[in-house]
């Protein structure tokens, strides 16, 4: 049965890394957008009051480069990562 | 000269196959976007035909591996067994694809998610035991290729998704709505071009291989570890066409069926798809695309609270996927008798008229309750199909029909 608890460690694997990018980068992505629009609040009466900070946009920015970043090098290391590093 | 014929229509079975490959899962990648008006549906299935296009190109992997972990009509280096060279593979793929394509015609009449690979599996499977007995199909295989990521694909998913949905929205709890709804519909069509992306690299090479293994059948390849050029052009264009054309029936029950879906969840539930199909097929391990999806859209339900999952939908996908292997199968299995009991000509013939009427069956029977990009977002009452009357005019693109 060694081919059975080899198929369920890779998916062990899958579920680590599947957390790791898979809910990671959609939260990276949320703080993004969080800090792309702090200084802004919602009042009781759903209106919006404030305006976003520069400092505040800039860093959103960052961390939304961040999170393509991630994911483009994913692709990179998904699709041709057997030639770059050997396997 | 009889092979010949034979491989011909194998050709073009395979990319038919393809094809409905390409319009059955273009929901799993795009539903979630074209449901929270991310993107207008007819740009969603476009922008994941090119996608689909791109990553047909990309894979690299030897695809003859597919059909030889789970049926037994090839060696070990994936070069078909020497007695079985010429029409009996030919007859067993043949067989095979007609069993797939049937199924996912079947499904998507119904709106059903289910796996074209399980689909294609089943048939291979059904043909192969016809023609060869018990011992055709590896079932170390299947239990490693088929059943253990069937029972898990969905479940991690739907772990992965409902973390992320919950993380999600804790974070960005106190922005105002419209922000935070348009803020996250860029995140999902990237997430969702990342899915279609990985779904072109898998999906078209299994029918690439399919392929190339009834060219080595025939002898007009030798090669095993190579795909001719025009194999991978035809089979990237007829996947991305059948994208293109969007299974709309699909993306309608992915979409607006099991979970009522913002674009938060959106895409959490499609980054936690690409994060898990991305990371399956590098460890070589082929997870459907639809399990992961559809467990992704569960699991963003799951994840959201105060959002409702449609249990009874989600049990109507279970039990549809329960079922694909032996149905697929049978139908495999028929169709091998009927092609080599009345001969290679004759027998393939009459199959593929057969296979003809049947889809055109199906496709008269869908237009009872037409389904596409004006009226895929209507609201869900009970089932796929839109409350609107017949005889009401058809509501304009992009806005949903009144109930």
């Amino acid at each position: 049965m060694d081919i059975v608890t080899d198929t369920l460690s890779a998916l062990w694997k899958v579920l680590a890394v599947g957390i790791l990018l898979g809910a990671g980068l959609p939260a990276l992505y949320a703080l993004g957008l969080r800090s792309m629009n702090s200084g802004r609040t919602v009042n009781a009466d759903g209106t919006v009051s404030g305006s976003t900070s520069a400092a505040g946009r800039a860093v959103g920015l960052v961390i939304l480069a961040v999170v393509i970043a991630i994911a483009l090098f994913g692709i990179v290391v998904i699709v041709w990562g057997k030639q770059i590093f050997g396997a | 000269m009889e092979a010949l014929f034979i491989l011909i229509v194998v050709v073009v079975v395979a990319l038919a196959f393809d094809f409905t490959n390409g319009f059955h899962d273009t929901g799993n990648a795009m539903a979630t976007s074209i449901a929270t008006g991310a993107l207008k549906p007819r740009v969603a299935v476009g922008i994941s035909a090119i996608l689909n296009l791109v990553g047909a190109f990309l894979s690299i992997q030897v695809a003859l591996t597919v059909t030889n972990k789970i049926i037994a009509i090839q060696g070990d280096n994936g070069a078909p067994i020497p007695s079985l060279m010429g029409v009996p593979i030919l007859t067993i793929v043949f067989a095979g694809l007609c069993g797939g394509i049937l199924w996912n015609l079947a499904t998507w009449l119904f709106g059903l998610p289910s796996s074209s690979s399980h689909a294609l599996f089943g048939g291979l499977m059904g043909s192969a035991i016809a023609a060869l007995g018990w011992g055709g199909v590896k079932w170390s295989g299947v239990i490693t290729s088929i059943a253990l990521p069937a029972i898990f694909a969905p479940v991690v998913a739907a772990i992965v998704s409902a973390i992320g949905t919950r993380l999600v929205y804790a974070i960005t709890d106190r922005l105002a709505p419209e922000s935070r709804e348009r803020g996250f519909r860029w995140g999902q069509i990237g997430s969702a071009s990342l899915v279609s992306l990985a779904h072109g690299t898998g999906d078209a090479q299994k029918t690439m291989g399919v392929i190339t293994l009834a060219l080595i059948a025939y002898g007009s390849w030798t090669s095993t570890d190579s795909i001719p050029w025009w194999v991978k052009i035809a089979c990237a264009a007829s996947i991305a066409l059948g994208t293109y054309i969007g299974g709309w029936r699909v993306i309608r029950t992915l979409g607006k069926g099991l979970v009522e879906i913002e674009s938060p969840q959106g895409m959490a539930a499609e980054a936690a798809s690409a994060a898990a199909i991305l990371t399956s097929s590098h460890l070589g391990l082929a997870l459907s695309t639809t399990h992961v999806a559809t467990g992704s859209i569960l699991g963003t339900g799951l994840g959201k609270k105060g959002a409702t999952v449609r249990w009874g939908v989600a049990g109507r996908m279970v039990v549809a996927w329960l079922i694909t292997l032996p149905a697929a199968g049978v139908v495999g299995a028929i169709t091998w008798g009927i092609a080599h009991g009345l001969g290679p000509n004759a027998g393939t013939a009459v199959v593929l008229a057969i296979l003809i009427a049947a889809s055109g069956f199906m496709f008269h029977r869908s237009r009872k309750n037409a389904i596409g990009a004006n009226n895929v977002n209507s609201e869900w009452e009970g089932g796929l199909a839109p409350a609107a009357e017949p005889t009401q005019p058809v509501p304009a693109a992009g806005t949903p029909a009144k109930a």
